[in-house]
């Protein structure tokens, strides 16, 4: 079966009186990689559930390709869904838990053997047919839950958080491992995320969730640069937020608000022009590996930088943000446009 | 050197041994007695006396006897069992399953609240509610005669071994169901999910993935219920005269009738080859799970 393009209308899930998923519309092209990046509750995972056939919809439509799946049951919709707990079936054996799908489709016992033994090869895995599930370890069982997922070759594959359960280590080679196959199968593919770091690095397009709406959609680093809203970029680690003062860099006329990450913020190094600065007094300095992690109380907040030694708490520090690292915010919190900072400069 | 030091306050002290083991034993003593007084000694002595005559010499008479007399009510007692046991399996797994997979909410919640009614109904009262239903002038002809749905010519009695099966059955659905609904609400539910998204209705779901793996559960509520039918007097009393009929029945006219502990006992070593079967049954196919796992 080919991949197909995805495209959510007006989107809309209530659960009991509460509205869980409001007007989301979602094109997603075929053969990307989307991520539904939100923290716990904003309706990730109710949003893939939905496309799977999960959750009813109070209104909007899913279509797949050509077909309508808005009406149609779990089982029809041929959409391929990789679940959070993995769901291998525990009474049955690795094979059988392959073959399940295709048995649904009538295919022969002979070419389903065929079929699995192929998979289990491509999953690094052969060999594992009469092996019970439960004597899996978690990364083995992701991938068997992936291998079943991919044996019917859907038109589109979602994957629910299907890294959480997995130790640090083993969640960063996965990462790439799922991305290279998920390119050579070119298949569409959805998958929810809490972690940002991973939607970054894994999508071509990213879709940021919050309280049952869609916040922004845009491709990693254009989400990671210019974050819609001031919500928007705390969650993606936009630590710091100062209220602009006159003497500031003039990076949008309308800006109310700048954010900036710790990363970029320096402290007690030579001033240079056109940078940020605000001084206060050190409260904290944790040592984190490659520097300094240092707690300035400023009269506006409490803002963080680092440093690449160490600074006495109590003393004070000049901390500053070069205005290239600098995100504009306007009276709303909305992000301001970098079309504004040209005009500025013009 | 200094893990021996360390070991030392926990060396067992001979003189402060023996107060524990009288204290686990006095703690297992009242169940033990009951067991053995209760349990253990009566059915020995049950098992015994079907083996011995009148002057306390070993014989294998009262066996045979029992056979060649009710032998006929032997094979009824497994036919009724079997019959009974396979409606309640077919209705719990159907009840359980919509339970736990049914679409429709309101449905769902009615069947979860009507299906436990009959257990909390002795077999005595149920005995005499199928009395009344199934007798040839009895609820069930009256209502299939006065819609029209049957001609009152053709009522008959269902009194018979029908009667039996109907009665258990309607007695232990609920006490299966229930335990098989447990069983099957505790699979996850992304197990079901899972297997609905790789293209399985909901049918399939309930026999292929829900059903094995809540399995052993219903095994076990059949096996007790095989039990519960194989002791209850009163049911086959009240709703079958004559011959042939259940053991029970049986058991309980040689002793009433004729003081005949010994055939009677023969009678009841009949039914403990037959739950033992099945309790062997069943420990071979949990062993078996045990060891696949």
């Amino acid at each position: 079966m080919s991949t197909e393009a995805l495209t959510l209308t007006d989107v809309t899930v209530d659960l009991g009186r509460q509205r869980i998923l409001d007007g989301i519309r979602l094109d997603v092209a075929p053969g990307s990689f989307t991520c539904l990046l939100g923290p716990s509750g904003c309706g990730k995972t109710t949003l893939l559930r939905a496309i799977a056939g999960f959750t009813p919809l109070r209104g909007g439509e899913i279509r797949l390709g050509s077909r309508t799946l808005t009406h149609l049951p779990p089982e029809k919709r041929e959409t391929a869904m990789v679940f959070q707990s993995y769901a291998l079936w525990p009474h049955m054996s690795v094979a059988e838990n392959l073959g399940y799908p295709l048995k649904l489709r009538g295919v022969a016992r002979a070419e389903r053997a065929r079929k699995v033994a192929k998979t289990l090869e491509r999953l690094e895995l052969a060999g594992f047919e009469e092996r019970a599930v439960t004597e899996l370890s978690g990364g083995q069982r992701q991938r068997i839950a992936l291998g079943r997922a991919l044996i019917i070759d859907p038109p589109l594959l979602l994957l629910d958080e299907p890294l959480s359960n997995l130790d640090a280590a083993i969640r960063r080679s996965l990462r790439s491992e799922l991305r290279r196959l998920q390119k050579s199968l070119g298949i569409t593919t959805i998958m929810v995320t809490h972690d940002q770091e991973e939607a970054l690095q894994m999508a071509d397009q990213i879709v940021l969730m919050r309280s049952g709406k869609m916040v922004q959609v845009a491709a990693p680093q254009a989400l990671y640069e210019q974050p819609a809203d001031l919500g928007a970029a705390r969650f993606l680690g936009v630590d710091n937020t100062v209220t602009r003062h006159a003497q500031d860099p003039v990076v949008a006329s309308q800006a109310v608000t700048f954010g900036f990450r710790t990363r970029d913020a320096r402290i007690n190094e030579p001033v240079r022009p056109a940078a940020l600065t605000r001084k206060g007094r050190v409260i904290e300095c944790v040592y984190t590996g490659d520097g300094y992690h240092v707690s300035i109380d400023t009269v506006d907040a409490e803002l963080f930088a680092t440093s690449a030694t160490s600074v006495a708490p109590g003393t004070f520090a000049v901390l500053q943000v070069p205005e290239s690292a600098l995100i504009p915010f306007g009276p709303d919190d909305r992000h301001l446009p970098p079309l504004d900072r040209h005009e500025d400069i013009a | 050197m200094t893990t021996s030091f360390s070991h030392a306050p926990s060396l067992p002290i001979p003189g402060r041994r023996l107060p524990r083991i009288s204290l686990g034993l006095l703690l297992v003593l009242p169940a033990l007695t009951a067991i053995t007084l209760l349990y253990a000694l009566p059915l020995i002595r049950s098992l015994v006396t079907a083996f011995r005559d009148g002057s306390g010499a070993w014989t294998t008479e009262h066996v045979v006897r029992a056979f060649s007399l009710y032998g006929r009510d032997m094979l009824f007692s497994l036919g009724v069992v079997s019959a009974s046991l396979a409606l309640i399996a077919a209705m719990s797994i159907a009840i359980a399953g919509y339970l736990t997979l049914g679409a429709t909410p309101w449905a769902v919640r009615a069947l979860r609240w009507l299906y436990r009614w009959p257990l909390f109904i002795p077999f005595v009262v149920t005995g005499q509610l199928a009395r009344s239903f199934l007798a040839t002038n009895g609820m069930m002809n009256n209502v299939l005669v006065e819609t029209g749905l049957m001609a009152s010519s053709s009522a008959q009695s269902f009194l018979d071994w029908r009667g039996l099966v109907l009665t258990f059955a309607w007695k232990q659905i609920p006490f299966v169901t229930l335990l098989l609904a447990g069983a099957m609400a505790a699979v996850e539910q992304s197990h079901i999910e899972a297997a609905r998204n790789a293209g399985a209705g909901r049918l399939r779901c309930l026999f292929q993935i829900v059903l094995p793996q809540a399995a052993p559960t219903l095994w076990v509520g059949l096996i007790l219920s095989l039990v519960a039918m194989l002791s209850v007097l009163s049911v086959p009393m009240m709703l079958i005269s004559g011959n042939p009929t259940m053991m029970t029945s049986m058991m309980a006219h040689r002793i009433t009738y004729y003081g005949d502990y010994g055939i009677a006992n023969a009678l009841g070593l009949f039914s403990y080859a037959l739950t033992a079967v099945t309790a062997w049954f069943y420990l071979r196919l949990t062993l078996r799970r045990e060891a696949t796992r």
